[in-house]
C-alpha cells in the first residue's frame, strides 16, 4: 500500500464522490428510461404502479421500427465497408507518401468532423436532386461514407503510425513483392486497427441522425429517424421499451469491444507507464 | 586518406561507387566509394548519424541513392527493387512477423521464391538446426526469450541463400553476456558458409572484434578502412583516434621530422610518432599527440617520466585499473593492469606517467 | 524501381469521395446565392438577399443564442468531464477501469434520439425529477424544466460529455506520471502537485476537447429540437424547419453557409487564444 496522510485520504474520499455524482448523472437518464420501459399505464408517471413488459412487444411489432432498423443494417453494412476501404487504402498512401494534392484531399475528408451534419445532409440532399438521383440507399450510404470517413481514416492511420516498418523491410528483403508484403504482413498486422475502425464506423452511421433526416426518405428511413419521428407524435413508452434494448446492445457491443480490442487503445486513453 | 575501392586480391561482392543520399537539405552520404570483398565481414561503424545505417538501407533498395552507383556481385541495383536483389537482413528489433510461427517466419523467403513445400520443410529444419531451434518451429516470436528471437531472425535470412548478408545492430537488444557469445556463433556461421556481410554498429568493441574489415563513418564520409588491429593502431584522423578506442589528446611541439619518423616534444619528454600524418608540418608547429590509456605507465613521482599529475579518480574495473590522473588542469586516462594499482595509486596520489613512445599518433593541431 | 507502390489505385476512391463531398458543399455555397421561388422546389436567380436576410432582428437571434448554448455547454461540459476524465486514467484496478470506461463510452454510441428522449422523460412536467420532488414535498407544482435553456444545456452536456472526457483522458494520459511524483519528491501537496504539474500539462487536451464540445453541439438538432420544443431555436431548427415546412432551401443553404463561418470564427478565435498554451509540449 502506498502511504497516505490524513488530508490525503479526505482529498481521495471527495474526488470519489465528485466522480461518483458525475457518474450518477451520466447513468441517470438509462435508468430512468428502464424504468418507465416497464410502466404498464400509456402515459408517464413516477413510480409506476403497475408493471409489465407489453411494450417491448409494441416495440418488437411497430412496423416503422422494424424498417428503420433493417434500413439501418443496409445503409450501415454499406457505408461502413466502403468506408472502411476507401479510408484504409488512402491511409495507407498518406502514411507513405508525398503526392500532389495530399493535404487537400486529406483536409477535406476529415471536415466533416467541423462541418454540423445538417449542413453535410443539407448538401447531399440538394446534390441528389441537381443530379437527378432519387432519394434511394445511394444517396444515404454517400452520406453516411462522408460522415464515418474521418473516424476510419484516423483508425487506420493511427494503425500504420504504429506499425514498425521493419516487418515490411523484412518481408521485401526476403524476396516480396509490394502486394505479396500488402497482403501477408501488412493486413494481418493492421486486423485490429482494420476491424476497430469498421466497427466504430458502423456504430456511429447506424445512429447517425441529423444528416439521415435530411438525405433519408419515408421508404429509406434509418431507425434513429423512425424514433424521432415517433416521439414526435406519441408519449407511450414503447420508445422507452426501444432505448433500453438499445442501451443494453451497444453496452453489450462495447464491452465485447473492450474485452478483444481494448477500448482504452483504440481510443488511444491508455496510461503510459 | 581516400578510402580504398579495391580489397585485396579478391573479388568485390558489392561495390558503392560514389553514392551520395539527401534527405531534404541534409547530406546524409557524401560520395562514398566502398568495396566488399566476397566471404568479407565488412562493418560500419560511426556514431547515430554518420551515415551508416543510410548506407545499408541503400544496399537493402529500402532507400534509392541521389547519385553514385550500387552493384551487387557486379551487377547495378540502383533500379532494382529490394525483393529482387537476393539479399539477407537482420534487423535491430529482429522484425519477426509476430503473426506468424517460428517455421512460417523462416519459410516465408523460400515460399516467396516458390520452392517445392519438400525441399522448404527441408531447408528451414535444416537452418533451426544452423541456429540450434529444433523443436521450436510452433512457437510464436513473442514466447521465445531474446537470444532465440536472435537466433529465428538469423536462420530466416540464411535459409534463402542470400548473396549478402546485412545486419542492422542485431546485437543491441542482447544483455552483455549473451551478446558476446551471439556474436561469436554468428561469426563461425558466416565464416562456414563463405557469406559476404555487411555489418552496422556504433560499438566499437563489437566492430574490433568481428571484422574483416572495419570502415568508420562520421558525416556522411568514410573517415578510414582497413582492418580492425590497423584502424586501433594508426588512425586516419583525430576523429578515428578518438572514436575507436579509448584516447587522450594532448598537445605536443614537432621537434624533428625525418621521412618516415617524427619527434614530438611533450613537456620534457620527446615521442617517436609516424610522420605521415604530420607531412608539410614546420618545425616547433603544435600538435595534437593520441595515447591510448594502455600506453601510459604510471610510475612514482620522483622517476625519470613525461609528465606530472595526481590521482583524481579510481575506477575498478577488475582485470585492470583506469585511473584518473590530472595534469595541469587536464585530466588523463590511464589503465594500469592487474588490481594492484588501487592500493599502490590512492586518491590524491602523485604520480608520474611514462608513455611508451613508438605507439602513439599524431595529427597537425585542430 | 516503382518506389511508390498501389499509390494510383490507393488515392482514387478517397479523391472521387473528395470530389462528391466538395460538390455537395458547392451545391450549399451555391444555393444560398439564389432565389427562393415560394411554390417550386427549384430555386431562382443568383441574389445576395438571401445573406441581407440574415441581418434580421429573428435570426441574429437565433445566432446568438446558438451561440451562447454551445459556449455553456462546452464549459459545462469541460467542468464535469475533467474529474471522470482524471478518474479514469488514473484507476488502476482493471475491472473497476472497464466498467468506468464502459460507462463512459457507451453514451456515445447512443445516439442523438435516444438520449435526448430520455432527458424528456428525465425533465418532463410528470417526469423523474418533478415527480421527486413533489413526492418528497418539495415543491408543489411541477418545475418547468422542459422547453427552457436550461434543460436544453443539461441534455447537451450529456450529449457531449463522453466526447470531452475521452479527449481529456487522452491529453492526461500521456503525461508521464514521473513529473508529478517528481514535484511530491520536493514535497507538493496533491492540490500543488495537481494545479501546478497535472492541469498545465493537460491544457492541450482541454483546448481539443472544448472545441470538439463546441463544434458537437453547433451540430445538434434532436436535443434542441425536442427539449428546446420551438421556444429554444438554434440553427440546426431552423434549417430544418426552413427546407422541409417552407421548402425554402435557398435561405436554409443560406443559414448553413453563415453557420460554418460563425463556427470557423468561433473554433479560430479558441484555437487562437489558446495558442500559448499549446506551446506546452508533453514529452
Amino acid at each position: 500500500m502506498i502511504p497516505r496522510s490524513t488530508y490525503q485520504r479526505v482529498l481521495r474520499l471527495v474526488g470519489l464522490l465528485t466522480v461518483l455524482v458525475i457518474i450518477a448523472f451520466l447513468v441517470l437518464p438509462a435508468a430512468v428510461v428502464t424504468i418507465a420501459a416497464f410502466n404498464d399505464k400509456p402515459i408517464l408517471s413516477f413510480p409506476p404502479q403497475t408493471w409489465s413488459w407489453r411494450w417491448f412487444g409494441r416495440a418488437l411489432a411497430y412496423e416503422d421500427f422494424r424498417q428503420g432498423f433493417f434500413n439501418g443494417l443496409i445503409v450501415t453494412a454499406w457505408s461502413s465497408t466502403i468506408a472502411l476501404c476507401v479510408g484504409g487504402m488512402f491511409a495507407f498512401v498518406i502514411d507513405r507518401y508525398k503526392f500532389p494534392l495530399k493535404s487537400a484531399i486529406e483536409g477535406i475528408l476529415i471536415s466533416p468532423l467541423v462541418i454540423p451534419h445538417f449542413t453535410v445532409g443539407l448538401g447531399f440532399l440538394i446534390l441528389a436532386a441537381q443530379v437527378g438521383l432519387s432519394r434511394g440507399f445511394a444517396v444515404v450510404v454517400i452520406c453516411h461514407v462522408i460522415l464515418v470517413l474521418p473516424f476510419v481514416l484516423r483508425s487506420v492511420y493511427v494503425s500504420l503510425r504504429n506499425l514498425d516498418q521493419s516487418y515490411e523491410y523484412a518481408a521485401a528483403s526476403l524476396g516480396a513483392g509490394p502486394l505479396r508484403v500488402l497482403t501477408t504482413v501488412t493486413l494481418p498486422l493492421l486486423l485490429p486497427g482494420l476491424v476497430s475502425g469498421w466497427l466504430f464506423a458502423a456504430i456511429l452511421s447506424f445512429n447517425e441522425f441529423t444528416a439521415s433526416l435530411f438525405v433519408t426518405s419515408q421508404r429509406t428511413q434509418t431507425l434513429p429517424v423512425a424514433m424521432y419521428n415517433y416521439v414526435r407524435e406519441f408519449a407511450d413508452p414503447s420508445m422507452a421499451a426501444l432505448s433500453v434494448m438499445y442501451i443494453v446492445g451497444t453496452a453489450a457491443l462495447i464491452a465485447f469491444a473492450n474485452a478483444f480490442l481494448g477500448l482504452g487503445k483504440v481510443l488511444n486513453i491508455e496510461q503510459s507507464h | 586518406m581516400k578510402p580504398s575501392a579495391n580489397v585485396e586480391g579478391e573479388q568485390t561482392a558489392v561495390h558503392f561507387d560514389a553514392v551520395t543520399k539527401r534527405f531534404d537539405d541534409v547530406v546524409a552520404l557524401n560520395a562514398v566509394t566502398l568495396g566488399v570483398g566476397r566471404s568479407e565481414f565488412v562493418t560500419l561503424l560511426g556514431p547515430s548519424g554518420c551515415g551508416k545505417t543510410t548506407l545499408l538501407k541503400l544496399a537493402a533498395g529500402f532507400l534509392g541513392p541521389d547519385g553514385g552507383s550500387i552493384s551487387i556481385e557486379g551487377k547495378r541495383m540502383n533500379d532494382i527493387p529490394t525483393y529482387q536483389r537476393g539479399i539477407g537482413m537482420m534487423f535491430q528489433n529482429y522484425a519477426l512477423f509476430p503473426h506468424m510461427s517460428v517455421a512460417e517466419n523462416v519459410a516465408y523467403g523460400l515460399k516467396t521464391r516458390r520452392v517445392p513445400r519438400v525441399e522448404r520443410d527441408k531447408r528451414v529444419a535444416d537452418a533451426l538446426a544452423l541456429v540450434k531451434l529444433k523443436g521450436m518451429e510452433n512457437r510464436k516470436p513473442r514466447q521465445l526469450s531474446g537470444g532465440q528471437q536472435q537466433r529465428v531472425a538469423l536462420a530466416r535470412a540464411l535459409v534463402i541463400n542470400p548473396t549478402v548478408l546485412l545486419l542492422d545492430e542485431p546485437f543491441s537488444a542482447l544483455d552483455k553476456s549473451l551478446r558476446t557469445s551471439m556474436q561469436v556463433e554468428l561469426r563461425e556461421i558466416q565464416r562456414k558458409l563463405g557469406l559476404t556481410t555487411i555489418f552496422v554498429t556504433h560499438d566499437q568493441g563489437e566492430a574490433l572484434s568481428m571484422s574483416d574489415r572495419v570502415a568508420v563513418m562520421s558525416e556522411g564520409r568514410i573517415r578510414q578502412l582497413g582492418r580492425p588491429v590497423d584502424v586501433y593502431r594508426s588512425p586516419a584522423d583525430p576523429f578515428v583516434a578518438s572514436f575507436v578506442g579509448d584516447n587522450n589528446r594532448l598537445r605536443g611541439q614537432l621537434v624533428s621530422m625525418q621521412a618516415k619518423q617524427a619527434i614530438v616534444a611533450l613537456g620534457d619528454a620527446l615521442v617517436k610518432v609516424s610522420g605521415e600524418s604530420l607531412s608539410g608540418l614546420e618545425k616547433s608547429a603544435a600538435v595534437d599527440l593520441f595515447v591510448r590509456p594502455e600506453q601510459f605507465s604510471v610510475v612514482a613521482p620522483e622517476e625519470p617520466c613525461a609528465i606530472k599529475g595526481s590521482v583524481v579518480a579510481q575506477i575498478y574495473q577488475g582485470g585492470h585499473v583506469d585511473l584518473q590522473i590530472e595534469c595541469a588542469g587536464e585530466r588523463l586516462l590511464v589503465r594500469s593492469p592487474g588490481e594492484q594499482a588501487v592500493l599502490r595509486w590512492p586518491m590524491g596520489a602523485p604520480v608520474g606517467i611514462g608513455i611508451q613512445a613508438d605507439r602513439c599518433s599524431a595529427f597537425p593541431a585542430a | 524501381m516503382n518506389q511508390q507502390p498501389f499509390l494510383r489505385i490507393f488515392t482514387a476512391p478517397a479523391t472521387l469521395c473528395a470530389i462528391g463531398f466538395l460538390a455537395a458543399m458547392v451545391a450549399v455555397l451555391q444555393y444560398s446565392l439564389r432565389a427562393y421561388v415560394p411554390g417550386s422546389l427549384d430555386p431562382g436567380g443568383f441574389t445576395l438577399a438571401n445573406f441581407a436576410d440574415l441581418l434580421k432582428p429573428l435570426y441574429a437571434r437565433v445566432f446568438l443564442d446558438t451561440v451562447v448554448v454551445c459556449a455553456m455547454t462546452a464549459v459545462v461540459t469541460l467542468i464535469v468531464g475533467y474529474p471522470l476524465a482524471y478518474a479514469l486514467v488514473r484507476v488502476e484496478q482493471p475491472v473497476l477501469r472497464s466498467i468506468l470506461l464502459v460507462i463512459v463510452v457507451t453514451p456515445l454510441f447512443l445516439g442523438e434520439v435516444v438520449r435526448t428522449y430520455a432527458w424528456i422523460i428525465v425533465l418532463g412536467n410528470n417526469g423523474f425529477i418533478n415527480s421527486l420532488l413533489m413526492s418528497l414535498g418539495i415543491i408543489g407544482k411541477p418545475l418547468q424544466l422542459m422547453f427552457t435553456p436550461f434543460g436544453v444545456v443539461v441534455a447537451l452536456v450529456h450529449v457531449t460529455l463522453p466526447v470531452m472526457v475521452i479527449m481529456l483522458a487522452a491529453g492526461l494520459s500521456h503525461i508521464d506520471r514521473d513529473y508529478s511524483r517528481a514535484a511530491e519528491s520536493l514535497g507538493a501537496g496533491p492540490i500543488r502537485v495537481f494545479l501546478t504539474v497535472t492541469l498545465p500539462l493537460s491544457l492541450p487536451g482541454v483546448v481539443a476537447g472544448t472545441t470538439t464540445a463546441f463544434a458537437w453541439t453547433f451540430s445538434a438538432f434532436a436535443t434542441p429540437q425536442l427539449i428546446g420544443g420551438g421556444r429554444v431555436n438554434m440553427i440546426s431548427n431552423l434549417v430544418y424547419q426552413l427546407g422541409f415546412s417552407s421548402f425554402n432551401f435557398p435561405f436554409a443553404a443560406t443559414l448553413c453557409v453563415a453557420g460554418l463561418a460563425l463556427t470557423a470564427l468561433v473554433l479560430g478565435l479558441l484555437q487562437l487564444a489558446s495558442r500559448p498554451l499549446q506551446k506546452i509540449e508533453v514529452h
